[in-house]
């Protein structure tokens, strides 16, 4: 197939989708982007300033301006989106043009079977492109989640621990910090309403605000918190299955027979999202390479079930996406909606055809 | 193509230090134009031009190849561009302009003593204030690349482009990452720098562009000049 055939095969493999064809602008503003990925993200945008100092930024990727179109229009019937055009990033060897296509499913009643499309889409798109030994890496915010929800520990360690997921050397070093917290009976803690009468003094005599940003109380709070954690051990015995379960890369069916022999020899309920898990596996052709990394994750907070890449066989990224229910709340929707979706790297998918 | 390029800031301390260092080592670097001449040379090497840029743009025109070598900050490379030290080959230290990169909180803060806990504050920090952590920086560049591997990334930065250690007073910014040689400045503004915040150390490097197009001759030459500058 030519590389225009396979431009039309593509054309109709979107058209195929029944999604609305939407096209946000090129030009976009720059902060929802920061508000929502961050810094990281934004070292990524290609920005540019109006005249009143406002930041934009060409479009970076599809998501955000899709999603936030939908939540502006206020309805919360189910929707399907497809796209398919340039967006810009910043690479370490300068600006460059892309080209991206990918499809976003809201508010669909069935969150499951919405996944299901959007994976057919992708495998689809790797056959029109005709990828040779793709590889799905995959992994479950949501079983990542339930196991550390059910783990023995204090209760201010889980969000500590939960914000690291997806960031393998912080997790490392945090783990590595609990293994190693001292067994020593701590010292007599302070009094809080002391403690907020010093901090406050010093904020006074540094010229902050006590309101604007961090309290004293707040400050007062954590570090009492803070003392309590490093009296309030985790216990090896947790941080071991901790690891053991993060350490989990492998094919992924025998990779979820791991998770379930050691959730079941620990008395762990991790039925419900390995079940999805496996529902999403088996509606997948055969002959893909699927690998379950218990610890892979976007570094992005939206994400809740289950999430995907998919790589060329030189580990390059063809296609990644997922399930995002958080994303349209923090854009602004009044109630969790469900979503998932994917974005095609189609420059790539193009040059592995080509070969 | 037998010359060579030097770039020697143009001005104030890192100049005349600069100068005493090659002088030192028996390279006079004159300057016939005075301060308000930017160009110059090294006597008894007449294929070396000497050019006089601010420390900034010396960094920037190593990166870009269009220099052959240069004295400037170690901090001004790593800021400039990511691929920043990839670019060069940091010939030799010279003893003089040290500075540390550092990230500063409020001395009230006191349960923020390490990194990780500033991710564990940035983490929350929106939902409690309704916004992101602010840190007012000029390393916009340092800055981003540390807090990423220190797995932070719920955080804004304000550009700032002078008086960085006032913003947490003027409420600009919550934190600063910013420069400090004796810490008193921040001291003095009642911040405090974090006990693993050094995030460079740096200090003005002869500094050797590996991005220009090297001629064999001019190789040679730049062999010849660093093996005078050393000690």
């Amino acid at each position: 197939m030519s590389a225009d055939a396979r431009k039309q095969a593509f054309e109709d493999l979107l058209t195929a989708q029944a999604a609305s064809r939407i096209n946000p602008p090129l030009l976009l503003p720059a902060d929802p982007y920061f508000d929502l990925a961050g810094e990281e993200f934004g070292r990524r945008l290609l920005l540019t300033t109006g005249s009143d100092g406002a930041e934009y930024c060409l479009r970076p990727e599809f998501t955000l301006p899709i999603v936030a179109d939908y939540i502006r229009n206020g309805t919360r019937e189910p929707a399907s989106f497809a796209y398919h055009g340039p967006i810009f990033r910043q690479r370490p060897d300068g600006p460059a043009e892309f080209t991206q296509a990918g499809l976003e499913l809201l508010a669909q009643r069935d969150a499951d079977l919405a996944l299901d499309r959007v994976l057919a889409f992708a495998r689809d798109a790797l056959t029109v492109y005709e990828v040779a030994a793709p590889r799905i890496r995959l992994g479950s915010v949501a079983l990542f989640e339930s196991l550390l929800a059910q783990l023995e520990m204090p209760d201010a360690w889980r969000p500590r621990i939960r914000h690291r997921f997806g960031h393998d050397e912080a997790m490392d070093r945090l783990l590595t910090r609990l293994e190693a917290a001292p067994d020593v009976p701590r010292a007599e803690q302070p009094h809080r309403d002391a403690l907020i009468e010093d901090i406050t003094e010093q904020m006074v005599a540094a010229g902050l605000s006590l309101t604007e940003s961090r309290t004293p109380s707040e400050i007062a709070d954590r570090y009492l918190e803070q003392q309590a954690l490093d009296a309030a051990h985790v216990s090896p015995q947790t941080l071991a299955l901790l690891r053991r379960i993060l350490a989990i890369s492998a094919p992924a069916l025998e990779a979820l027979s791991l998770v379930e022999a050691i959730a079941h020899s620990e008395g762990l309920d991790l039925r419900a999202p390995v079940a999805s898990l496996k529902r999403h596996i088996d509606a997948l052709p055969p002959e893909i390479e699927i690998v379950f990394e218990a610890g892979f994750s976007p570094r992005l907070d939206y994400y809740t079930g289950i999430v995907f890449e998919i790589q060329s066989a030189e580990g390059q990224v063809l296609a990644s996406g997922g399930q995002y229910d958080r994303l349209l709340e923090r854009l602004g929707a009044t109630a969790p909606i469900a979503a998932s979706g994917c974005a095609l790297w189609i420059d790539r998918l193009e040059a592995e055809a080509a070969r | 193509m037998t010359g060579l390029t030097l770039a020697v800031p143009s001005k104030g301390r890192l100049e005349q230090l600069t100068r005493d260092f090659f002088a030192e080592r028996g390279l006079e670097i004159t300057r016939p134009g005075g301060a308000r001449s930017y160009l110059g040379a090294i006597e008894g090497m007449p294929d070396v031009t000497v050019r006089f840029f601010p420390a900034s743009e010396i960094a920037r025109e190593l990166i870009r190849g269009t220099i052959h070598l240069g004295v400037t900050g170690r901090d001004l490379i790593h800021e400039t561009v990511e691929h920043g030290p990839a670019s060069v080959d940091f010939a030799r230290p010279l003893g003089f302009g040290e500075a540390d990169v550092v990230v500063a909180v409020p001395e009230a803060w006191i349960d923020v003593t390490h990194m990780h806990d500033l991710a564990d504050v940035a983490s929350d920090f929106r939902s409690r204030h309704g916004r992101w952590m602010r840190i007012a920086t000029k390393y916009i560049t340092i800055t981003r690349q540390h807090f990423a591997r220190a797995g932070i990334a719920e955080y804004r930065i304000v550009e700032s482009l002078g008086a960085t250690e006032a913003a947490p007073a003027s409420g600009a910014a919550d934190i600063i990452v910013d420069i400090t040689t004796t810490g008193s400045t921040l001291t003095a503004n009642q911040l405090r720098v974090l006990e693993d915040g050094v995030l460079l150390a740096s200090q003005a490097n002869l500094i050797v562009s590996k991005t220009v197009a090297w001629s064999a001759d001019q190789r040679a030459l730049c062999d010849t000049l660093l093996s005078r500058l050393r000690d």
